[in-house]
């Protein structure tokens, strides 16, 4: 039987507060994986892509941005209290599906 | 964290630097473990604050913010640095004493064998909390004062912040709380910094650390606040002066420099002027091993939201969120290229910064002033004030080569 993770919802209310946050994806040459490099503070997408630029390289093959608080998370080990529970991978659904808790 | 009273007043000018290490854990000098080096984790607990100062660089606000952890939340998350083995945290803010469970997270930070220590603006530090925070484990309290009664207030935004923050910071001593002063140098403020200290040293405090701004939160709206490299160099020069001074009246007070490591070079100089050849050098070496500019390294910051920073006054940028993966995986994790730069900085510094002799001690001062200032992580630290005689040695006493192996 495959183990499947057990992953909970983070929840994510209000990551843009004060300042509207964006995850920052980058590709630094064409032929490589995009990557998840952490996010920045700003106002609008446009300044996001600036200041991501400073940090990662204006000669980045592709940067993405996402409005953090559209990302949904499911993680095996944030901060969740109510899965407490010491075991962390249960095996997966009948149909084969990853099993998923919401927190 | 620079040390100025312990450079200058406590460092044999013998030149033995490495006895100090050896006095903090081993018996031997430890500088392979440099990289391995734990960092000591700010917490900002809340976003919420009692004062509106001009220069917070966490944009705190009288208005609750959503998205704070919860008691248990806050636990969970000192459960991560425990596992991670950070060796301090450090309850910020916001003002941490707005949240009433400030003394359970303390005791369960202290309980997890986690090394509490807060900083605070002082004001709602009554004499109970004082002792209900001793009592819970809280090792060390730092509060902020910028300047003389009427200045202060100016700079919290409230009249009688200064009297208010005394009376925290007297509670404090009085349950017997380790308590410092935390002071900010600004321009508007810098000509108060003998006072400051005449005013608190009188009334029994004996350690002051004195902060550089750092160009990050509401601190960016005051760049034009900050005094000149030049004035900067007086300030600190002040500093020295005044440690010197009370040493040798028999005052032991501790003083500390934070946000600027091109302090580090300018005490190497001062050392060299006060006391010679040898003292500089017992200097010198010291700070080498202390290891220069700590950012993304030996210190990090998450907020009140969870949201990692490279420092406490990084707060536009996030490696990761402590609710979506524990805190030592967001920061062990170097296939971040942004941090795996800072951890390897020597390699990307530029301009004088490059070829610097005080590279080692210093290294770079603040990425954050320099990407604040230029646009660039590795430009030269706009608020280096060293001297180009000074950073390229080409006077008498230069330390390429005789310490910089
Ligand atoms: S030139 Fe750069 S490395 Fe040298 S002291 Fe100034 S900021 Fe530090």
């Amino acid at each position: 039987m495959v183990e499947k993770a057990r992953r909970s919802l983070v929840e994510s209310d209000e990551r843009g507060n004060p300042t509207p946050q964006w995850e920052v994806f980058v590709r630094a040459e064409a032929a490589d994986p995009m990557r998840h490099v952490g996010s920045v503070a700003a106002a609008s997408a446009t300044e996001a892509h600036e200041h991501a630029s400073r940090l990662f390289g204006w000669d980045a093959a592709d940067v993405w941005l996402c409005p953090a608080e559209a990302v949904e998370r499911y993680s095996t080990r944030g901060l969740a209290t109510d899965t407490e529970d010491e075991e962390s991978r249960v095996s997966e659904g009948a149909d084969g599906k990853p099993e998923v808790q919401d927190a | 964290m620079i040390s100025i009273s312990k450079l200058l007043c406590d460092l044999d000018a013998e030149g033995d630097g490495l006895r100090y290490d050896a006095a903090e854990g081993s018996k031997k000098p430890q500088i392979t473990e440099k990289k391995q080096r734990r960092p000591v984790v700010v917490w900002n607990t809340t976003r919420r604050c009692n004062l509106y100062c001009s220069h917070c660089y966490a944009g705190a606000d009288l208005d609750p913010a959503s998205g704070e952890f919860t008691t248990a939340e806050g636990k969970a998350f000192l459960d991560q640095l425990a596992d991670y083995g950070a060796p301090v945290v450090l309850f910020s803010g916001g003002e941490p004493l707005v949240r009433d469970d400030l003394v359970e997270l303390v005791s369960y930070a202290a309980d997890q064998g986690l090394r509490p220590v807060l900083s605070s603006n002082g004001t709602l530090i009554t004499r109970e909390k004082a002792a209900a925070l001793r009592d819970a484990g809280l090792q060390y309290a730092g509060i902020s004062v910028d300047g003389l009664p009427e200045r202060n207030d100016r700079f919290r935004g409230e009249e009688g912040a200064f009297d208010a923050a005394v009376r925290g910071i007297e509670n404090c001593l009085e349950v017997g709380l380790k308590t410092g002063l935390r002071y900010t140098i600004t321009e508007a403020n810098a000509p108060d910094l003998e006072g400051v200290v005449d005013l608190l040293a009188e009334k029994g405090l004996d350690r002051f650390c004195f902060y550089h701004l750092d160009y990050g939160g509401r601190g960016a709206e005051i760049v034009d606040a900050d005094l000149s490299p030049q004035e900067k160099r007086e300030a600190v020069r002040r500093v020295a002066d005044m440690t010197l001074e009370y040493h040798d009246r028999g005052e032991e007070i501790e003083t500390l420099l934070v946000g600027n490591y091109a302090d580090a070079a300018f005490l190497v100089e001062y050392a060299r002027e006060e006391f010679g050849e040898a003292k500089a050098q017992a200097v010198y070496d010291y700070l080498e091993r202390n290891g220069g500019d700590p950012t993304g390294e030996r210190i990090a910051d998450v907020d009140y939201q969870g949201n990692v920073h490279l420092t406490q006054f990084w707060q536009g940028y996030s490696l990761g969120n402590v609710r979506d993966r524990p805190f030592g995986e967001i920061w062990e994790d170097e296939s971040n290229p942004l941090l795996e730069a800072l951890r390897n900085r020597e390699e990307h510094l530029k301009g004088k910064c490059a070829d610097c002799q005080y590279q080692s001690i210093c290294r770079g001062a603040s990425r954050l002033r320099a990407l604040a200032a230029t646009g660039d992580l590795f430009e030269p630290d706009p608020q280096c004030y060293l001297t180009d005689d000074e950073v390229f040695g080409t006077e008498a006493g230069s330390m390429v080569g005789g310490a910089a192996d």
